[in-house]
């Protein structure tokens, strides 16, 4: 086997290099989670951040100190998700290299909302393409992403899907903001989980539940959730639901705690997607998992990560989304379907599932596992999934 | 080893120990009971397309400087009306002895401050100076293109060729009768082909960008917007067409618009899908019969066997069915893509 280790040297190590380890970020979950399946998996295993914040410290070491503990049959996974000073030192690496890909958003979708963001976009594509033919692998969470690994010039591909630990939602909801959901509901609350980023595409949103309060439902609601990176986007946005009067029913809600996650979910009738560029959309799997039904706009990994366990529609318009939204919410049968589809579709994202798929991918250029069990991936300390 | 990408197409999804079911089938129903009830929509007048539209304009105006057309002129603007940094803050306060405070804050820390803003502005200035430059060179090489710009092709139809009595209509309906997915027609007009189509189950809509045809013709129900056929294709998702009948808009089209759309048909039409192109033939183009507009036109109609050639190219696979006269003639082609999409 290529990259044989010496005697003494233990077990193989299969480390992870990461820009940034960040809290319920789907890349930072992805990697701590993947981290604890290697060594379940009898790996050695660390994480080297160029960044950690502050409630993952310990969880990593700086990139630095890996030279220091470098050994030969090292085989280095990097998590690729945007511009990164990581590339260049990986480049200049001896050891085999794995590029796990998460996507990157396109520069163009950035537009002139932000063009810094679109500069780093171009810049993510360029460094992509010089690893990708440097990597003995490139694992990819979805076919839509592993096609942007060929393209690049990756030899070998799998796809592997995102590790997300499901369970983690599974708290009990925050009581407070079930609360104060439930006080004012009076209709229809629809639920988005997202970075608000143009790409992402809440105007549109804001636009149809503008016309299913009109045609449908005067009392419905829209809950955005996430951080707002984007302050020219959230400022328009902002002013965009003032303009048409729907100051008290778009809840521009922020970045929020797992358990006031889990009461969105427990509180929300529909998950509605209408994101133009998903890489594999986590979000989608979790509101399926809660047992809310999915409707989402046809883009990037949409179809494959719903896979006929939501409707997945081919417009945007505001008024074939309001009459989506509506079929879902006033057919008890096509609800009821769904829901269950939706959850045998999350079931089949299984965090040991997945797990066990991240370390048969990787086994193909580390060699056979020692052989320790699966069954404790995901029984570290787990920070949540991400958006 | 590749995760499912079919979206809605999974065959079967076993939803309890006892049920299986059809889940693909009746997702698909749903979706064709949802377009149904939103034309009934549309055409009750309850939310007409116009007032979807007047949506997406009202939320540009809220987009940043040239997210909406304002320019290199406005954001140059905002540029050398930022370029100069104050190093003289303010220094009014609500609190008692505060403005006396940062006042005296401020003149211990001018001396440094102002040193670091003075290189600031001057970095700015710098900057906006140089794209004013910039900005003075695009204009002239915008006005030199102007000069010689390929204007696109304007529609040119003929009543004798563009009707519901056309010889074509009935071929075009044929072909696309199991077309897999919602099928589009350009130029629509007032929404006589959509009609057509639609009465025999096709799933159909139109976008014609003159003006004013649109919006007479949205009135009676059919779905159509006013929109540009290359902007509008780049804007629908990849193989989501299930096909595209063209009619008007290829006859006087120049080579680069024409290479523009022949790619992107073959990204937006599904595998399957069906493409029906529609042209006057060469000799009406040059005979008295011609619209006006023909004398207009950047191009000239192609042969069938040029279409059919091109449209090999693109990845169809093209028949060009028997003419009921030499005037016009139809392509039927099926996208049969050598590689597959994403």
């Amino acid at each position: 086997m290529n990259g044989s280790v010496g005697r003494d040297d233990g077990p193989p190590a299969v480390h992870q290099f990461v820009p940034a380890l960040i809290p319920r970020d789907a890349t930072g979950s992805h990697t701590l989670l993947l981290r604890d399946a290697l060594r379940a998996a009898g790996w050695r295993s660390e994480v080297y951040a160029e960044a950690t914040h502050d409630e993952l410290r310990g969880e990593s070491q700086p990139i630095e100190r890996y030279a220091a503990t470098a050994r030969p049959g090292d085989v280095l996974v990097y998590q690729f998700s945007t511009s990164s000073m990581v590339a260049d030192y990986l480049l200049g690496r001896p050891e085999r290299l794995v590029l796990d890909y998460h996507n990157v958003t396109r520069p163009e979708l950035y537009g002139t909302w932000d063009p810094e963001g679109a500069r780093r976009s171009d810049e993510a594509f360029e460094q992509l393409g010089r690893l990708a033919p440097r990597a003995v692998l490139g694992l990819a969470d979805s076919a839509f992403n592993e096609e942007d690994l060929r393209r690049a010039g990756c030899r070998r591909t799998a796809v592997v899907p995102v590790l997300v630990d499901f369970h983690r939602l599974e708290v009990a909801p925050d009581q407070r903001v079930l609360r104060h959901l439930a006080a004012e509901r009076q209709g229809a609350d629809w639920l988005f989980v997202g970075r608000l980023v143009p790409s992402k595409a809440q105007h549109r949103l804001v636009e149809a539940l503008w016309a299913y309060r009109r045609l449908y439902d005067p009392h419905a609601r829209l809950h955005l959730v996430g951080p707002a990176p984007n302050a020219p986007y959230l400022a328009a946005l902002r002013d965009f639901v003032d303009d048409l009067g729907l100051g008290g029913a778009v809840r521009l809600v922020g970045e929020v705690s797992d358990t006031a996650l889990a009461a969105y979910y427990a509180a929300a009738d529909v998950y509605v997607s209408l994101s133009v560029h998903e890489g594999f959309g986590v979000p989608l799997l979790e509101s399926m998992s809660a047992g809310v039904p999915v409707v989402a706009r046809r883009a990037g990994a949409v179809p494959a990560t719903v896979a006929g366990a939501g409707l997945v529609l081919e417009r945007d318009e505001p008024g074939y989304v309001a009459a989506s939204v509506h079929r879902v919410l006033a057919d008890p049968v096509l609800r009821t379907r769904m829901v269950a589809a939706g959850r045998v579709r999350a079931d089949r994202h299984s965090l040991a599932g997945s797990a066990e798929r991240a370390v048969a991918a990787l086994a193909t250029v580390v060699g056979a596992p020692p052989g320790r069990p699966l069954a404790r991936v995901g029984a570290g300390v787990l920070p949540g999934g991400g958006r | 080893m590749a995760e499912d990408t079919r979206g809605n197409d999974d065959a079967t999804t076993t939803v309890d120990a006892e049920t299986t079911v059809d889940v693909a089938a009746d997702l698909r129903r749903v979706m064709a009971e949802i377009d149904e009830e939103v034309r009934r929509r549309r055409a009750s007048g309850d939310l007409p397309a116009r007032v979807e539209r007047e949506l997406d304009e009202l939320f540009l105006q809220h987009s940043p400087v040239a997210g909406h057309g304002g320019g290199l002129a406005d954001a140059l603007r905002m540029v050398d009306a930022s370029a100069f940094i104050d190093p003289v803050v303010p220094v009014a306060s609500d609190k008692s002895g505060g403005a006396v405070v940062k006042k005296g804050l401020r003149t211990l820390n001018l001396w440094y401050i102002g040193f670091v803003t003075h290189q600031v502005s001057r970095f700015a200035t710098a900057v906006s100076r140089s794209l004013h430059l910039v900005d003075e060179r695009l204009q002239s090489l915008e006005r030199q293109l102007a000069a010689q710009r390929v204007p696109p092709a304007g529609v040119v139809e003929a009543p004798w060729a563009h009707g519901p009595g056309a010889w074509w209509v009935p071929v075009a309906a044929d072909a696309l009768a199991g077309a897999p997915g919602r099928v589009l027609h350009a130029a629509s007009g007032d929404g006589w082909l959509v009609r057509a189509l639609t009465g025999r189950g096709v799933d159909a809509y139109g976008i014609d960008l003159r003006p004013g045809v649109v919006a007479r013709a949205e009135l009676e129900g059919a779905d159509l917007r006013e929109e540009d056929l290359l902007e509008h294709l780049r804007a629908v998702a990849p193989l989501s067409l299930g096909g595209v009948v063209l009619s008007g808009v290829v006859d006087g089209m120049a080579p680069g618009e024409r290479r523009q759309l022949l790619g992107l048909l073959s990204d937006r039409v599904a595998p399957e899908g069906v493409l029906v192109v529609h042209s006057l033939s060469r000799a009406v183009w040059m005979s008295d019969r011609a619209p006006l507009a023909a004398d207009l036109a950047p191009g000239h109609p192609l042969r069938p066997a040029s279409w059919a050639s091109l449209l090999g190219s693109a990845g169809f696979e093209a028949a060009v069915p028997d003419p009921a006269s030499a005037d016009d003639y139809v392509v039927v082609a099926v996208h049969r893509p050598v590689h597959a999409h994403r």
